[in-house]
């Protein structure tokens, strides 16, 4: 057959399946990949009408293509059995018709259909038998209505029901064959006529086909080119390149519909890979074998299969590779309208860039959510799962590839996206992991502007790849590249420089309006904070960091890193779905047991002390940490306490033993946690916490035990605690200075004397009384400042409150305040960028205003 | 000690001759090699159009060479220029120091325009022939007649940008005539002028262009650059130190501070050291206020900055390890004593640090060796035990400590607050504060509120 007349007989059927195809692609690469997923979802449930009609045995028959001899003679004999099969479907039809049953002729109509669609598939032309057998079916079915409506007795329902559905089905279908069908009525021999015509000369072509192949499988382009030139064409054509176009519309037109053989379409695309000869060809290639590859799994739970995935990553790279050499070419998500049909060169074109539509950013991102989820469905504790682990080399290669790619293009927003999916890559990553990666896109033919330097400082690339983050003006990927910017910062220890970017990038405020996945990488961001205090030794910076996210019990949630069971609600379907596809792949994970360990253990640091210091139950009630005070009333409740087994009952007792002046023994609880061996440099940590345990030993003993004794040797203190007598000193004098403790120290005979006054009941009562006088004062102040709004500080709050050591002091302090407010009156812009003392500012500023 | 110079982290902050000082002191000190500062200098003065200065400067440098020939070009263009701009900005002064036109002239910019425009014919122009006089007086060293020029033109000009770069030459000006009384009314002008004007960057910074587009971190730049002139002011200024810790500790300028130039750190924590002494009395509660405060602010940005001041202040109050805070004010004398700010502090510094040594040492101590004390104060024996009488003399605790000579020892005896003064203390705050409050609702139901734009809640302290 030429390809002429396949081409008038297909265009007409294939314009509506066309302009769907074009409707998912161009979703496909606009919006993420979360969107375009759901709307292919959503497009294909309203196809799936006309999709019931495809065939299902699709399979069967292209399978015959896999050995090429067997093809042609398959496809011969396949022929005539389907022509047969669709007469007699069209016999029984007429039969129906004869006894009125719609039912049956709306199932035989749908079967017919069916293979008439795949005669499409394979590119035949439609028999005029169809589209006869079409004609004839809507006058009966226009006598049957007319009937109906007269008659008396009406159909019953299934039948009535068959007949409605079978009349829109002719219709669509009628109109899916609209030129055809006017020809046959405009002239029914001539049109048969034509389709003889039309698939005569196969016949002969067949065996000619058959021959060359046999001979040598690997010559097959040569072969193919050979035998185009003799200008006939077939199955076989299918492979070469001047059909290549040909064949890809095919097979994007059969995309996103229920029955195509998805695995048959890559194979065939593979294929016309290997004989794609001009770099269009090539690319448009790609670009519809990526697809197709992505498609191949239509399911949004499950993964891609992984091989399918390496030889889609394959396929970017070399797609990237193209065009990175070919200057000429351009993958664009928008283009001008070109035909699909007809090769293009940079010489047709008229700028000499040839512009094609696609999106290789959305392949990029497809690949590495692909990728996320399947380590997401991996059983992380099986090797399947490292094995899997392996190919991030390969992804974060192309990743990079793509970077290069976008530099060259300038192509701003793509790019900011890319460099975010690779910092994705590397921010958590321990350094030896990122240079691993590294060193691999070191090895790869195009590499992106920024790599790691020389000196191999992991921070030096975070922090390129951060500022041309920041410099993009998508906030957006600011926030997130700002979040992976800390996490790396706290992630190398450096507590310092992430606190402060944390606090300089004011996101705590806005934080709640983020999307789900950017509070997650916060929520990340500031559980690494704290243990990156804890790792330095900050203590209290730990356990405020820790506070917040241990205070919800949700930890795991949180950081999503397991589902949270919720008591009172049940998850819909859709929003556990949601959940999982949100959760982290297992080798990204913080450890949940490490962190309580964190937590607790600082906790107990801060707690116990504390605990010691206060002696009446109503300051008891202050909890610093809440979970941990829980706990700790939990285990003292306890009759019975058998040694200890996790990580909590560990430093329960270690707490205990802490509170009774056994620091030894709270050393070594806290010391034997096995947890500990996951946090790096655990040696130097356990050592810290040793010293921390001796230092806050001491603090608890001084405050437990003060009350007995009116003198204690600072050198007993020293030997009890392993402390150097300087440190010792130290820490009375601190506790004595921030009367703490009611002492002095005796340097002629190096004791600590007591001063303690025990209050009289009415005494006690009276300095309570007093405290709740001035809270009381202070809500009321809280209060007006409310009611007035943002702009209050009528008073010098924050001063006054403080400061009720002696009333002149306070109004002079007062008075000061104003002055200082004073010349503060005018900062009122003046948020610098590291605000970070101006709690209770904002009421200064503006009474200083007022009181001028 | 060269290592805790801070010269070179102050010079970018500077202007352009607000850094001869600076260079001059560096050769006094000779912390540095005295060729390399001339050196500097000599950088310093080519590219001003103190031609006479480079001049000189050059020759000491090179004895044995001519000269270079552009200093000449260079002078004869200066003065023609100065002949030029100043028949231009005479006119406008004529005008102006008319005391019938001083008379007439009102708050109002516009409306003094105006009249000025009607009366005498001067129009914006010639208005700016004063600043660009002034500026040029400036460059080539005439600091008090940039000064009297710069004044008249920001009084009459409308236009922001030269204004405030009239303020900051003013403030350069005064600074440089040592007219430290009119250079703190002018530095506080000028705050109160980079307070409310955000986004203003003075022109003649090296600041690089790009920082114009961001109001915010114009600011900052500008407040930056305020800390470090009003150095020159505040250690100069009799009153000076007060004042800066009053500045220096509003929360803009101390989250300047932290932000972009931590080694200020180093003039606030020697302030709130030598403002000690002169607080006796009512000050005091607010200077033993700002101490707590700074070594809060030593202490969090320990990681960024330290020197021996600051070192000094966290062992006294934070480590309370007397030795260490001994031997670091050892060699904060030294950096005291060479730093260009703080050397004609020096004894006052060393002073008023014993004092405080010593005020924490015997709020801790029951008990103490005289001997010991005066170790730690770095005295002998006499001068200590000197030292101590008069510090229980001076101090609060005169009534507790009591020096036993038989034993060579103080005892303090600090009987504990009653209960019943607690009370008090806690309560007398409180009926002032209800006061407030209800003059507070009562003038806000008769005025409403200003505009709400005051700060959002910010991050709370660490």
């Amino acid at each position: 057959m030429s390809s002429d007349d396949e081409g008038a007989a297909k265009a007409p059927a294939a314009k509506p399946a066309m302009s769907r195809f074009l409707r998912t692609g161009g979703s496909g690469s606009d919006s993420d990949d979360s969107d375009s997923d759901s709307e292919e979802e959503s497009e294909m449930s309203q196809d799936e009408g006309q999709q019931q009609r495809r065939s299902r045995f699709l399979r069967t028959e292209s399978d015959g293509e896999d050995s090429d001899e067997e093809a042609t003679r398959v496809v011969k004999s396949a022929r005539d059995k389907r022509l047969e099969e669709m007469e007699a479907c069209g016999k029984t039809m007429d039969n129906a018709v004869k006894i009125n049953d719609w039912v049956a002729i709306s199932n035989e109509f749908d079967k017919l259909v069916r293979m008439v669609q795949r005669q499409q598939n394979v590119s035949e032309p439609i028999p005029p038998f169809f589209i006869r057998q079409l004609v004839n079916l809507e006058t009966a079915l226009n006598n049957a209505m007319a009937k109906e409506k007269e008659a008396k007795k009406k159909m019953n329902a299934a039948n009535a029901r068959g007949l409605n559905g079978m009349r829109q089905k002719v219709k669509k279908v009628t109109k899916e064959h609209e030129t055809e069908v006017k020809r046959f009525q405009a002239d029914p021999e001539a049109f048969e006529r034509e389709y003889t015509a039309a698939a005569a000369p196969e016949a002969p072509a067949a065996p000619r086909t058959r021959r060359p192949r046999t001979d040598e499988d690997e010559e097959e382009g040569e072969e193919d080119d050979a035998f185009t030139t003799v200008g006939k064409g077939g199955k076989a054509m299918a492979f070469t390149a001047e059909s290549i176009f040909k064949n890809l519309q095919l097979i994007q037109e059969a995309r996103g519909k229920k029955n195509t053989d998805r695995q048959e379409q890559i194979k065939i695309l593979e294929k016309l890979l290997a004989v794609a000869v001009t770099s269009y060809q090539r690319i448009r290639v790609l670009l519809t074998l990526v697809s197709a590859r992505f498609d191949y799994n239509s399911s949004v739970a499950t993964h891609m299969p992984i091989d399918l995935w390496n030889s889609a990553q394959g396929e970017v790279d070399q797609l990237i590779g193209v065009i990175m050499l070919e200057s000429a070419y351009v993958i664009q998500e928008v283009t001008d309208e070109y035909d699909e049909l007809a090769e293009r060169t940079p010489e047709t074109e008229k700028d000499g860039i040839v512009r094609i539509r696609g999106s290789v950013i959305s392949f990029v991102d497809r690949l590495d959510d692909e990728f996320t989820k399947s380590l997401q469905n991996i059983d992380p504790h099986g090797t399947e799962y490292v094995d899997r682990l392996k190919d991030e080399k390969a992804l974060y290669c192309t990743i990079c590839r793509s970077q290069a790619l976008y530099e060259k293009n300038k192509s701003e927003d793509p790019l900011g996206r890319v460099i975010m999916r690779r910092l994705e890559h590397i921010y958590s990553k321990p350094d030896p992991v990122v240079h691993a990666l590294e060193s691999a896109v070191a090895a790869s033919d195009i590499k992106p502007s920024i790599v790691l330097d020389t000196e191999g400082q992991t921070s030096s690339l975070i922090h390129s790849l951060c500022t041309h983050l920041y410099k993009s003006n998508n906030s957006f990927l600011r926030t997130r590249a700002m979040l992976c910017h800390i996490y790396h910062y706290a992630l190398h220890n450096d507590f310092h420089t992430a606190r402060d970017m944390l606090l300089m990038s004011h996101l705590q405020e806005s934080i709640y309006s983020a999307d789900v996945a950017t509070q997650i990488l916060y929520n990340r961001t500031v559980v690494q904070l704290g243990l990156s205090a804890f790792r330095c030794g900050l203590i209290k910076e730990a356990q405020a960091t820790l506070q917040d996210i241990f205070a919800t019990q949700r930890v795991k949630e949180l950081l999503a890193q397991g589902v949270h069971q919720q008591r009172y609600q049940v998850l819909t379907p859709e929003q556990e779905k949601a959940e999982r596809q949100r959760q982290l792949p297992f080798h990204m994970h913080i450890n949940t047991e490490l962190l309580e360990a964190a937590f607790l253990v600082s906790s107990m640091l801060v707690e116990i002390p504390l605990l010691a210091s206060i002696d009446t139950e109503e300051q008891k009630r202050k909890a610093i940490s809440k979970p941990f005070r829980r706990l700790l009333d939990f285990a003292d409740r306890q009759i019975f306490t058998g040694p200890p087994e996790s990580t909590r009952d560990h430093i329960m007792q270690a707490s205990k033993a802490l509170q009774n002046g056994e620091w030894e023994k709270c050393r070594d609880l806290v010391q034997s946690i096995k947890i500990w061996s996951l946090m790096p440099e655990c040696n130097s940590v356990k050592e810290m916490l040793a010293k921390r345990i001796q230092e806050e030993g001491l603090r608890t003993y001084l405050f437990t035990y003060a009350p007995h004794y009116t003198t204690l040797s600072l050198s007993l203190l020293s030997r009890t605690f392993s402390l150097p007598l300087r440190t010792v000193t130290s820490i009375v004098s601190k506790m004595i200075w921030t009367e703490e403790l009611p002492a002095s120290l005796d340097q002629a005979a190096g004791v600590v004397v007591f001063h303690r006054v025990d209050l009289s009941r009415t005494q006690q009562l009276a300095l309570s009384l007093a405290d709740k006088v001035n809270s009381m004062v202070e809500q009321n102040e809280k209060t007006l400042d409310n009611k007035l709004g943002l702009t209050p500080a009528w008073n010098e709050r924050g001063d006054g409150a403080k400061g009720a050591k002696g009333g002149e002091q306070t109004t002079e302090r007062r008075r000061g305040g104003e002055r200082r407010g004073g010349m503060r009156g005018g900062a009122r812009g003046g948020r610098g960028r590291g605000a970070r003392f101006a709690q209770g500012l904002g009421n200064q500023m503006a009474g200083a205003q007022r009181n001028r | 000690m060269a290592e805790y110079d801070l010269t070179r982290t102050v010079i970018p902050h500077c202007d352009r001759h607000l850094v001869f000082p600076l260079l001059a002191h560096l050769v006094e000190n000779e912390l540095f090699p005295a060729e390399e500062v001339q050196k500097a200098q000599y950088e310093l003065a080519k590219e001003t159009n103190m031609v006479d200065y480079a001049v000189s400067l050059f020759e000491q440098l090179h004895p044995e060479e001519s000269v270079p020939e552009e200093f000449a070009g260079k002078r004869e263009n200066a003065l023609s220029t100065n002949e030029r701009l100043q028949q231009e900005a005479q006119a406008v002064l004529d005008v102006i120091t008319n005391p019938e036109v001083a008379q007439s002239l009102r708050q109002d910019k516009n409306q003094n325009l105006q009249y000025l425009k009607e009366h005498y014919n001067v129009t914006l122009e010639q208005i700016n022939a004063l600043y660009n006089f002034g500026q040029f007086q400036y460059s080539y060293g005439n600091y008090s007649g940039a000064a009297d020029y710069l004044y008249h033109f920001r009084v009459l000009s409308t236009d922001p940008d030269l204004t405030m770069s009239a303020h900051w030459g003013k403030l350069a000006s005064d600074i440089l005539t040592g007219k430290w009384d009119v250079a703190l009314e002018e530095l506080n002008t000028l705050r109160e002028a980079i307070d409310s004007r955000s986004p203003s960057v003075p022109q003649f910074t090296s600041a690089p262009s790009a920082s114009i587009t961001d109001p915010a971190l114009a600011q900052l730049h500008s407040r930056t650059w305020l800390l470090h002139w009003s150095l020159f002011v505040y250690f100069n200024h009799p009153e000076g130190r007060t004042l800066l810790l009053e500045t220096f500790l509003s929360p803009t300028y101390l989250n300047t501070i932290q932000t972009s130039s931590p080694w200020i750190l180093r003039y606030l924590a020697t302030a709130a050291v030598l403002s000690r002494k002169s607080s006796s009395g009512a000050l005091s509660a607010r200077v033993r206020h700002s101490l707590k405060e700074i070594v809060k602010v030593i202490q969090m940005e320990e990681y960024q900055y330290q020197d021996p001041v600051t070192t000094f202040l966290k062992e006294l109050y934070v480590e309370f390890d007397f030795e260490a805070a001994q031997r670091a004010l050892g060699r904060a004398e030294v950096v005291v004593a060479n730093d260009f700010f703080l050397n004609e502090f020096r004894d006052d510094f060393m002073d008023n640090a014993r004092y405080l040594i010593s005020e924490a040492y015997c709020r801790i101590h029951q008990r103490i060796d005289i001997a010991d004390l005066s170790e730690r104060l770095n005295l002998n024996k006499e001068e200590g035990e000197k030292w101590i009488v008069n510090l229980i003399r001076e101090t609060r605790m005169g009534a507790d400590a009591k020096i036993d000579l038989e034993k060579n020892v103080i005892e303090i005896h600090r009987p504990p607050l009653p209960v019943y003064q607690s009370i008090i203390e806690k309560t007398r705050g409180l009926a002032f504060r209800t006061q407030a409050l209800g003059a507070a609702m009562t003038r806000t139901t008769q005025a409403p509120p200003p505009a709400s734009d005051a700060l959002p809640a910010e991050v709370e302290a660490r």
